[in-house]
């Protein structure tokens, strides 16, 4: 066996799911590369397509549209795996994971920077609970109207998984899928080590933090510093609790070593929402992690 | 930026999960984030393809036969999971055909074929279903089919397997009336089985059985008679390799054939298809094809006249089609496509054949026939809408 040449890798940035995203790859010749990248931007914009609550015709707005209706919405077999996938973090998390929960942010705007009243929380709340849906087979009936799905719970995630399985498929071994901060490793650096992942410090915005090293998996972080605004010396970010319906204030930011970017994405959101206890969660799932509380204080896992 | 607190080896999977990490993993594993081959998919995008072919066909001296083929194709996704399909061809036939052998028809042949196709595909999660119908009509020749062909992959969708089968039924009435109101109807089978071998090759293995029975003669070559049963078997074995090293694929191919005339041949083709800049495509093809003749193909002595069997009489089973002769045959070709924007294409095809006896491997090829040479250009070009 010969020792291979260093091989180039490839960098591709574009525009998704309202995020910078990029994908860096080994290729034999550049035109192959934008071949193969192309391919990857593609599912990611497929995904964006069918799962956009923005748009009419995607599978979601079908489902939101027939909201108390009589009739259930016929999926089709992804979907049913993402609704199967969204009922089993719904058991995982306790119910703190629900699809439906999305409607909470027409009381939360981030701009105005505006904490809505009891009054205003209380019909919406009233609009969440996965446990409602109905399901059969690959049918599902959102039971009132005025409810919603929404997949941005881990869309993205998704996306980086997927776009990742179509560069393997074409035989990409080194590089990565970055949607927006959630990065999906396919194979370390040229020379074999791993790419040094950095994350945000939460405080201080462009600032990294910590890096680490990732030759294969997925790193994801959930913090409040996404969205959010302060008022009256406290931080509101943009993870709402679907039982209380306010925000979630225990981390600043978590982020979850996995080897699928959606398994990574889910638990940091799990754990942002778990609060105090999220900290038990992530030791459970064996997974490697690192937490920021609102102190600044690092967490990892138990030695 | 503090240095990071943790293990710098950390692997994204530990050993071993304990059951809630185990259980997230699962869960995310029931996702769709494996099946990387694609099934055959319904096309996103319907297309509009015009050809023009013209073929001429020659021996040293004489210039046989030209065709001139405008055709129009059309293709279109209807709905999530259907497509159809159609096409349509004119060609236009002038010139002679050989008498016997290669020797020149006096009479001069000036044919107008029309001929159309229509096909609905069915396209489900794992497979595909397709019916279509054929026509076919020009003075002496009418034909009309009917196919089925269905495909199914494997759960991982590296193995398609894939069947069809067609009927044919022709009515023959030759201009000059040897045959009033003849008929040939062709029943055939194909089950083919495709592998996806690694992100670079795909290997397919293909059966076709063909039953047939009717009239297989050629009514303008003397004394020509051929059997009314044909049943025909080829088998087809492909082979495409992706190199990362140009960015091309080489598609390999060998067929087996042989039928209940004793034909027997082997065809070995080699195409090499390398993208370019700018949306250029070049594709030469080499193609290498040998037979055996029929066993009742009659051999031509020195002067072109065929040498009958000592013991012939008039309804005996013979034939002097250089198609049924002992022969080699070598052809060129050259394929330039140019993708000019993401909805237009274009391409041009040319295409050299050569005939000859003294070709044949595996035994000895027929004598005393001219050399055959054909030549085909082809131009094409595609819209998508």
């Amino acid at each position: 066996m010969s020792i291979a040449a260093p091989a180039t890798l490839f960098h591709t940035p574009f525009e998704a799911m309202a995020s910078r995203c990029e994908v860096k790859l080994n290729a034999p010749t550049a035109a192959a590369a934008q071949r193969y990248a192309d391919l990857a931007i593609a599912e990611v914009k497929r995904i964006e397509h069918a799962y956009s609550r923005y748009r009419p015709d995607s599978v979601v707005s079908r489902i939101n549209a027939a909201a108390g209706g009589k009739s259930a919405v016929l999926c089709d077999a992804e979907t049913v795996s993402l609704l199967d996938y969204a009922g089993s973090l719904f058991a995982m998390s306790d119910g703190l994971f629900d699809i439906t929960s999305g409607v909470l942010r027409q009381a939360w705007n981030f701009k105005q920077a505006k904490v809505p009243s009891p009054s205003r929380l209380k019909p919406l709340l009233d609009l969440v609970g996965w446990a409602r849906v109905e399901r059969d087979g690959a049918r599902i009936r959102l039971p009132q109207a005025g409810m919603e799905l929404d997949f941005g719970g881990f869309g993205k995630e998704y996306a980086a998984d997927r776009a990742a399985a179509v560069l393997m498929d074409v035989g990409v071994t080194q590089g990565y899928v970055n949607l927006g901060g959630d990065m999906r490793v396919i194979g370390p650096q040229p020379d074999g080590s791993p790419w040094a992942v950095g994350i945000q410090d939460p405080r201080r915005a462009g600032q990294v933090i910590a890096t680490i090293p990732v030759s294969s998996g997925a790193l994801a972080t959930s913090g409040d510093y996404e969205r959010f605004f302060e008022h009256k010396g406290r931080r509101y970010c943009h993870i709402l609790n679907p039982h209380t319906g306010y925000p979630v204030a225990h981390w600043q930011s978590v982020s979850v070593l996995a080897p699928l970017s959606i398994t990574a994405g889910s638990c940091t959101t799990i754990a942002m929402l778990k609060a105090a206890d999220g900290a038990a969660f992530l030791a459970q799932t064996g997974l490697m992690y690192l937490t920021i509380d609102a102190h600044g204080q690092f967490g990892q896992p138990p030695a | 930026m503090t240095s990071t607190p943790l293990c710098p080896t950390a692997p994204a999977t530990p050993a071993a999960l304990p059951p809630l990490g185990m259980a997230l993993l699962t869960a995310a594993l029931c996702l769709p984030l494996a099946p990387l081959a694609q099934a055959e998919s319904q096309p996103e995008r319907g297309s509009i393809t015009l050809k023009y072919l013209d073929y001429k066909d020659s021996q040293p001296g004489w210039n046989r036969i030209w065709v001139h083929a405008p055709s129009v194709a059309v293709l279109a996704p209807v709905g999530e999971n259907w497509s159809v399909a159609g096409s349509l061809v004119s060609d236009v036939l002038s010139g002679a055909s050989p008498a016997y052998h290669a020797e020149p028809n006096p009479f001069k042949i000036h044919e107008h074929r029309k001929a159309g196709d229509f096909t609905v595909t069915r396209y489900l999660p794992r497979g595909t279903f397709a019916l279509g119908a054929s026509y076919s009509t020009e003075s002496d020749y009418v034909s009309r089919g009917i196919t089925a062909q269905g495909s199914f992959a494997s759960e991982d969708k590296n193995t398609t397997f894939s069947g069809g089968l067609g009927l044919t039924s022709d009515q023959i009435n030759p201009n000059n009336k040897v045959v009033v109101n003849e008929r040939k109807n062709i029943t055939d089978l194909m089950v083919g089985v495709t592998q996806v071998l690694s992100p670079n090759d795909i290997a397919q293995l293909n059966l076709t059985y063909v039953h047939g029975t009717g009239y297989y003669s050629d009514p303008y070559k003397l004394l020509d008679n051929r059997p009314r049963n044909r049943n025909q078997t080829a088998m087809l074995l492909r082979w495409n390799h992706h190199l990362d090293s140009t960015d091309g694929t080489t598609r390999l191919s060998y067929r087996y054939y042989t039928d209940t005339y004793h034909v027997k041949a082997h065809t070995l083709t080699a195409e090499y298809v390398q993208p370019l800049a700018s949306g250029w495509t070049l594709t030469p093809m080499l193609r290498f094809h040998t037979q055996g003749a029929a066993s009742f193909y009659v051999e031509a002595d020195g002067s072109g006249y065929p040498v009958l069997p000592p013991d012939y009489a008039p309804g005996r089973i013979v034939s002097e089609d250089q198609r049924l002769s002992a022969f080699g045959a070598f052809t060129y070709g050259l394929k330039v496509a140019k993708q000019l924007d993401k909805d237009w294409s274009m391409d041009v095809k040319v295409e050299q054949y050569q005939q000859n006896g003294a070709w044949r491997v595996f035994g000895t090829g027929s004598k005393n026939i001219a050399p055959f040479d054909a030549r085909m250009i082809q131009l094409g070009v595609s819209r998508l809408f």
